[in-house]
């Protein structure tokens, strides 16, 4: 499969297993912009400024055409969202849209790549959560993927079901599954500091534990689309005790 | 789904429960094999463990099972010293919420982060309550307030916790000991608790109502920042009741507190028909002068006029306590709640007048520059007992439920201070000026 992104061909890879923070980072990027890979292989070099203006401006025009596709999924619905009414909206070609995105599903997978980034970037910039225990950092880590999620809760609803349809490309597609190991990778990370080797997660089964946050994250995103509670209190309070649990399960290695 | 939660607290109170028992069963094991002073050790060190269990255990459960903790750490007379310390922890901390849970739960009622609505706000707590727990924060205007905010689903937890402990409490309900109206005035009041819109409107009646009384402040409440589960309030200063002792103020300091607090209490009884009625320790701050500074205004009790104007007939009565008039006056005090008094009851209340109220509360005029010495260590004893045998004479009003807290609070409390109170002379002034 080629992909064309920012005018740069390239074939993809499936991740190997597990890769470090750093690496699914610099994965992504690759992916996503292209930038390093095209310069790897020899693109066209351009002055700093003007590939920068010219980053800058795609960059611009793909959340021009995401803010416009976010505004009718939300309106409209997912379903009836066509890329034709998306170009009208966002004042652009409809060629150009398909330049940036080939399928709805990708401006989808862009927003929940965007969703990952900013909340992954949030954790970390947080100097609060430096020594703060696990549950603390995982229940922030959900948090601000809810925070971010929260304007948009018609379309998260209308994507968790178009996922499981098998034409659809949010779960099962390289960009998917590399969304999800990249965010796996980071829990991984955020056990592994928290709970240093030899410290206290002897559980047999802790090498699961971020595929099991996984499900557990798509189980809290379910139980907070339904949540009618003022202020989404009960979601709150459900995340403040599943994750006590949880926690409390991983360190001492037993239910 | 909600009864198997409310099955999951009740099995992690019996935990609680069988936890505390296998402490003293080790103790009893191991004490034949102790001489004297080992066993002393031992004792008291079991008992600092088996508190130390539950208080833990409470801390974690919060809700109506850490008020419970909370009433417990007042009864100075009942438990043992290493108890006591230990669940005072539940007066003034728990392990509450973390930072990042208390940004979230303050960002679902105001719409925003704490520090995109203050100049500053300190993400530790600076004290707990069984329903929320309470930050620092400086507003942008420069003015330090305290920052309240709410457990998110506690409402529920209570539900859930009543929803249990009517199953267990069956048999005292169906004796009548615990008549289910006092447990629905139990569950309101907690549940009203969760209610901040109606703490800060408390809140503002009583600064507006205890104006008269100048050594009294109560907390502002900053309208524009508070909301659903948040108050936002101006920042008192003063000492929690240990730290006030710690100091080792003079006799004459603590006796001008005592009667302070006495006034205090009369005056929300007898002049506002209201009582402030969460009497624990972390609600009250005094300061050097003898100054009081009154927090919380979850727990108010409004008070029936016709119940306040039966007890101002009924205070520094002068007359035998088994004469007809003392019955009627007994008896219109029940006859709103459509309750025919026992002769059993009749009893217990004449008894408690008797022998509990006479003596701390001398009628005659005469004995008002008499001063009673609350450091008495009966006067508590005695209140205890008498109000036990209200209970079991099933005597019990709704009322009673929180002004019965409310004052034995402050019973416990003038006694930690053992100040000297001038009891009648201060109840008079309220009865004849009402």
């Amino acid at each position: 499969m080629l992909a064309r992104i920012c005018g740069h061909e390239f074939r993809p890879f499936v991740p190997p297993g597990y890769l470090t923070q750093h690496e699914y980072t610099q994965y992504f990027t690759e992916y996503t912009h292209g930038v390093i890979m095209a310069t790897r292989r020899g693109a066209r070099k351009t002055a700093p400024t003007k590939r920068a203006s010219r980053a800058d401006k795609k960059d611009a025009t793909r959340r021009r055409i995401l803010d416009a596709a976010l505004t009718l999924f939300e309106s409209k619905g997912y379903d009836h969202t066509t890329t034709k009414a998306i170009a009208k909206r966002a004042k652009i070609a409809e060629g150009t849209v398909f330049n940036y995105f080939p399928t709805k599903d990708d401006i989808a997978l862009y927003f929940f790549e965007l969703e990952v980034d900013h909340a992954i970037d949030a954790v970390r910039r947080n100097t609060d959560l430096a020594k703060a225990p696990l549950e603390e950092r995982l229940f922030a880590l959900v948090q601000y993927q809810l925070d971010y999620l929260a304007p948009y809760e018609r379309f998260i609803s209308a994507a968790l079901v178009h996922a499981l349809r098998p034409e659809s490309q949010l779960a099962i597609s390289v960009r998917g599954l590399a969304l999800r190991n990249r965010y796996l990778a980071f829990v991984r990370d955020i056990i592994d500091e928290t709970l240093p080797a030899g410290g206290g997660h002897s559980n047999t089964f802790a090498w699961a534990a971020p595929q099991v946050f996984w499900i557990y994250y798509v189980g809290v995103l379910l139980f907070w689309l339904h949540d009618t509670s003022a202020g989404k209190q009960r979601t709150l309070a459900f995340l403040d005790r599943s994750l006590a649990i949880g926690v409390s399960v991983l360190r001492k290695g037993t239910i | 789904m909600a009864s198997r939660k409310a099955a999951s607290r009740a099995i992690k109170v019996a935990t609680l429960g069988a936890g505390m028992t296998g402490k003293y069963l080790g103790y009893l094991a191991q004490k034949w094999f102790l001489n004297d002073d080992q066993r002393e050790t031992k004792l008291k060190a079991t008992h600092r463990e088996a508190a130390r269990h539950l208080s833990d255990g409470m801390l974690e459960m919060k809700g109506p099972l850490m008020k419970l903790g909370q009433a417990l750490s007042l009864h100075t007379d009942l438990l043992p010293d290493e108890a006591l310390v230990e669940l005072s922890r539940l007066q003034m901390s728990a392990p509450g919420m973390h930072p990042s849970l208390a940004r979230a739960q303050f960002k679902s009622s105001l719409g925003k982060y704490p520090e995109e609505v203050f100049a500053e706000w300190n993400a530790t707590p600076f004290a707990a309550a069984s329903l929320g727990q309470v930050h620092r924060a400086r507003t942008r205007q420069g003015a330090e307030v305290a920052l309240k905010i709410q457990y998110p689903g506690i409402r529920e937890t209570i539900e859930e916790d009543f929803q249990w402990f009517r199953a267990v409490a069956l048999p005292a309900r169906v004796s009548q000991h615990l008549p289910t109206h006092i447990l629905d005035e139990l569950r309101e009041q907690i549940l009203a608790e969760t209610d901040y819109a109606r703490e800060a409107s408390n809140a503002e009646l009583f600064g507006k109502k205890l104006a008269p009384l100048t050594y009294v402040s109560v907390p502002t409440i900053d309208r524009a920042l508070t909301r659903g589960k948040v108050i936002t309030m101006s920042l008192l200063s003063g000492d929690h009741l240990d730290d006030f002792l710690a100091r080792k103020p003079s006799q004459r300091t603590r006796d001008l507190v005592g009667e302070r607090l006495f006034e205090l209490f009369y005056y929300q009884v007898l002049r506002m028909e209201a009582v402030h009625a969460d009497p624990h320790w972390g609600n009250y701050l005094f300061r050097p002068r003898g100054e009081i500074g009154l927090v919380d205004f979850g727990c108010v009790k409004y008070l029936p006029a016709a119940f306040v104007d039966n007890l101002r007939k009924v205070f520094l009565y002068a007359g035998p306590r088994d004469s007809p008039e003392f019955r009627r006056l007994m008896q219109e005090r029940y006859a709103p709640r459509g309750t025919k008094l026992s002769a059993t009851a009749q009893r217990a209340l004449a008894r408690m007048a008797e022998r509990f109220y006479a003596a701390v509360y001398p009628s005659d005029p005469a004995d008002d520059s008499k001063a009673f010495d609350f450091s008495e260590p009966t006067v508590l004893r005695d209140y205890m007992i008498e109000a036990g045998n209200l209970t079991r004479a099933k005597a019990g009003l709704p009322e009673y439920v929180l002004l019965a807290r409310a004052e034995m609070g402050l019973y416990q409390t003038l006694h930690r201070l053992r100040a000297r109170v001038h009891t009648s002379r201060i109840v008079r002034r309220y009865i004849d000026n009402a």
